[in-house]
C-alpha cells in the first residue's frame, strides 16, 4: 500500500450513493383498495389544507369589510357585511370535523369513510359557495365560476360518473341561487355599489336566464372536457401500475426461481463435494499419486463453486424484499473482530498479517449484510496482498460524521481503467484472476448492494502493485 | 465410542457423512426417511443426531423432528442435534423467519452444506464432548 512518501500515483473510486432497488410489497388481494383509500384519504386532507386557505381568505374578506370600509367605495364595491365571518365560522367547524374524522380513518386503516368524508365536503362546499355568490351576485359578477374550482377538482379525484354528479348538484345550487335572488326571497344588494350594473343584468325578463344558463352550460363543457382528460389519465396510470405491479410479479418469481434452484443444485452438490474429500481425507484408502492430484483438483473446484453459490444466494437474498433481517444496533468493532476471526485461515495460509485498531462505533444495521460486507472486504485484501504482506483494519467513530472503517493492504492494487467496473457482477480484473483463481466477481457485487441498502460511502484508492485502500462511511445513528 | 445417527434423505451424502464419523470411531447408522429415523430413535437413543431439514414428503420435516424430539418425554428430549442442510441458517427459502430463529429451534448447532468433513469431524467431536462433560456434571 502506498504511503505518503510514495510517488506511485493513487486512483480513487467513489462508489456512487444509489438506494438499491427493492422490490414494491406485493399486491396482495385487497391492497388495491387499501391503495385507493390512502389516495382518498391523502386527497381529503389535502381539500382541508386547501379549505383553511379559503377560511382565511373569508376572514381577510370581512375584516377588510370592518376595518378599511373607505377603501371599497373607489373600486365601485360595497364593503361586506358580517356575512363572510359567518360562512368562515361555518367552515372552520366542519374542517376541524373533517380533520378529526380523517385522523380517525388513519389510525384505524379497517375504517372506510374517506369515500364520504370527501363527498360531504364538496356538497358543504358547494352550499357555502353558493351562499357566497348569493351575496357577492349571481349575474352581475363572476362569482359563478368558482364552482368550476369544484368541477375541475371532482373530475380529477372521482370517477366520471361521481363527477358528474358533483357538476349537477353544483348546477342545481346556482340555479337555485339566481330563482332565489331573482324572486327575492332574500334580499340582497349584490357586492357592486352601482345599482345600474345589477339593473341592466336584469333589465330584460330573459335576460338573467340567458346568463344563468350560458354559465351552466359552461360548467358542464368544463365537466365534459376535465373529466374526459381525467379517465384518460386514470386510465394510464392504471395501466402503468398493472405494468409494474406485473413486473414486479415477475422479478420476484425470478428471485425465487433462482434461489430454489441454486438450493436445488446445493444438496446433490455437497454429496459430490464430500465425497472428493473422503477420497482425499484417505477415509477410502490411499490413492495412487495421479489419482489423487485428480481428486485434489474437484476437491478445489468444489471449494470454488461452494464460494460461488454461497455468494449467489448472498446476492439474490439481497435483492430480495422477502422476510429481510431487522436492523439492529450493532458495535462495527466487534463485526469487523468477526469478519477477520473469518478470513483467519486464508490469511495464515498466504502468511498475511491482518492489524487491526478497533474503537467502538455503533450504527444500526442488519448484522448479517454488515457481516457480509466487512468479509468480503477483508477477505479481498488479503487474498490479493502478495505471500507476507500485511493488511491493516482501523474502525473509528468520528464526533461529525458517522464511523468510519478503512481496510488497507499492500497487495496488486487495481488500475485506475477499472476501478468503476470492480463493483460489478462476475467483473474480475485480469490482475485478478492472474492472482487468485477462486475469485467469484461477486463479493464486491454483493459489498455495492449492502453499502446501498445502508447508505454506507464506499470509497476505493489503489494503486497498481501498491495496494489498495477501502475507505466506508457510514451514516450517523440518531 | 458413541452412537450418532444420521436422517438425510440424499444417500450419498449420508454415507460420506458417516463413513467420516465411523473413520473418527463413532459408531454411525444411516436414515433416509423421518418416519424410520423416529422407529430407530425410540429403538436405540443416539448420543447425536446429524439432521437434514428438507425431506422429499416434508421441506421443513428436520423442522418438525427437532420439535418433536424436544417435547417428547423420553431421553430423545436431550439428544443433541446438528443441523447439516442446504438451507442457509439465515435466509429462508419458503421457511417462515420462525423457522430458522435460532432462539426457537430448538438444535444444538447448525451447519451449511457443503461442508468441509474436517469441520464436520470437529464440530462433532465438540458437541459430544460437551454432551458428556455435562451428563458427568449432572452426575456428581
Amino acid at each position: 500500500m502506498s504511503t505518503s512518501t510514495d510517488s506511485t500515483p493513487r486512483y480513487t473510486y467513489q462508489l456512487p450513493v444509489a438506494v438499491a432497488p427493492s422490490e414494491p410489497p406485493l399486491a396482495a388481494e385487497g391492497a388495491t383498495a387499501s391503495l385507493q383509500d390512502a389516495l382518498l384519504v391523502g386527497n381529503l386532507l389535502w381539500f382541508v389544507r386547501l379549505r383553511w386557505v379559503a377560511i382565511f381568505a373569508l376572514i381577510g374578506f370581512g375584516a377588510a369589510g370592518l376595518l378599511v370600509r373607505g377603501a371599497f367605495p373607489p373600486l365601485g364595491l360595497r364593503p361586506p357585511t358580517g356575512w363572510p365571518f359567518l360562512i368562515a365560522a361555518l367552515l372552520l367547524l366542519a374542517n376541524l370535523g373533517y380533520l378529526g374524522h380523517a385522523r380517525l380513518i388513519v389510525r384505524n386503516p379497517q375504517h372506510r369513510g374517506a369515500a364520504w368524508n370527501l363527498w360531504v365536503q364538496i356538497v358543504a362546499d358547494l352550499l357555502a359557495l353558493t351562499v357566497v355568490v348569493y351575496f357577492l351576485g349571481s349575474l352581475e359578477t363572476t362569482a359563478p365560476f368558482m364552482y368550476l374550482a369544484h368541477v375541475v377538482l371532482a373530475c380529477i379525484f372521482f370517477p366520471r360518473w361521481q363527477s358528474f354528479v358533483v357538476v349537477v348538484v353544483a348546477s342545481g345550487l346556482y340555479a337555485a341561487c339566481v330563482i332565489v335572488e331573482r324572486l327575492e326571497i332574500v334580499h340582497t344588494p349584490g357586492i357592486y355599489l352601482d345599482p345600474l350594473l345589477r339593473q341592466a343584468m336584469t333589465g330584460h325578463s330573459a335576460f338573467p336566464w340567458v346568463t344563468a344558463s350560458s354559465a351552466l352550460g359552461i360548467f358542464f363543457v368544463v365537466w365534459f372536457l376535465a373529466s374526459h382528460l381525467s379517465s384518460l389519465v386514470r386510465q394510464q396510470e392504471r395501466e402503468l401500475a398493472e405494468a409494474n405491479w406485473r413486473l414486479t410479479i415477475a422479478q420476484r418469481d425470478k428471485t425465487r426461481h433462482m434461489l430454489r434452484t441454486t438450493h436445488e443444485l446445493k444438496a446433490p452438490f455437497a454429496a459430490i463435494a464430500a465425497n472428493a474429500q473422503l477420497l482425499l481425507r484417505g477415509n477410502c484408502g490411499v490413492l495412487p499419486g495421479e489419482a489423487a492430484e485428480v481428486v485434489r483438483r474437484i476437491a478445489a473446484r468444489c471449494r470454488r463453486l461452494a464460494l460461488e453459490i454461497q455468494e449467489m444466494l448472498q446476492l439474490a437474498n439481497l435483492r430480495s424484499a422477502d422476510e429481510q433481517p431487522k436492523p439492529l444496533r450493532l458495535d462495527l468493532a466487534e463485526m469487523v473482530r468477526w469478519a477477520i476471526a473469518r478470513v483467519g485461515a486464508a490469511a495464515q495460509e498466504r502468511r498475511v498479517t491482518v492489524d487491526a485498531d478497533l474503537a467502538p462505533a455503533h450504527v444500526v444495521a442488519v448484522e448479517d449484510h454488515i457481516k457480509m460486507l466487512l468479509t468480503n472486504i477483508i477477505a479481498n485484501a488479503v487474498v490479493y496482498s502478495y505471500e507476507g504482506g500485511s493488511v491493516r483494519v482501523r474502525c473509528h467513530a468520528t464526533a461529525a460524521d458517522g464511523p468510519v472503517i478503512t481496510i488497507e493492504d499492500e497487495g496488486i492494487g487495481i488500475p485506475a481503467d477499472k476501478l468503476p467496473r470492480i463493483f460489478d457482477e462476475y467483473y474480475r480484473t485480469e490482475e485478478a484472476v492472474r492472482h487468485n483463481k477462486d475469485s467469484t466477481g461477486l463479493g464486491l457485487a454483493i459489498v455495492r448492494h449492502v453499502a446501498a441498502s445502508h447508505e454506507i460511502r464506499v470509497q476505493v484508492e489503489s494503486a497498481p502493485n501498491r495496494g489498495t485502500r477501502f475507505t466506508l462511511r457510514f451514516p450517523r445513528t440518531g | 465410542m458413541s452412537y450418532v445417527l444420521v436422517v438425510d434423505d440424499d444417500e450419498d451424502f449420508a454415507t460420506a457423512t458417516a463413513t467420516v464419523l465411523r473413520g473418527e470411531g463413532h459408531d454411525a447408522r444411516i436414515e433416509l426417511d423421518l418416519s424410520a429415523a423416529i422407529r430407530s430413535m425410540t429403538e436405540r437413543v443416539p448420543d447425536l443426531v446429524v439432521l437434514d431439514v428438507m425431506f422429499p414428503e416434508d421441506s421443513t420435516g428436520g423442522f418438525e423432528l427437532a420439535r418433536k424430539m424436544r417435547r417428547s418425554e423420553s431421553a430423545l428430549k436431550d439428544v443433541p442435534i446438528l443441523m447439516l442442510t442446504a438451507v442457509n441458517t439465515r435466509f429462508p427459502l419458503g421457511f417462515s423467519s420462525k423457522d430458522i430463529d435460532e432462539d426457537w429451534l430448538p438444535v444444538t448447532d447448525f451447519l451449511e452444506k457443503p461442508v468441509d468433513l474436517d469441520v464436520l469431524a470437529a464440530r462433532v467431536a465438540s458437541i459430544l464432548a460437551n454432551r458428556r462433560s455435562a451428563r458427568g456434571g449432572a452426575r456428581e
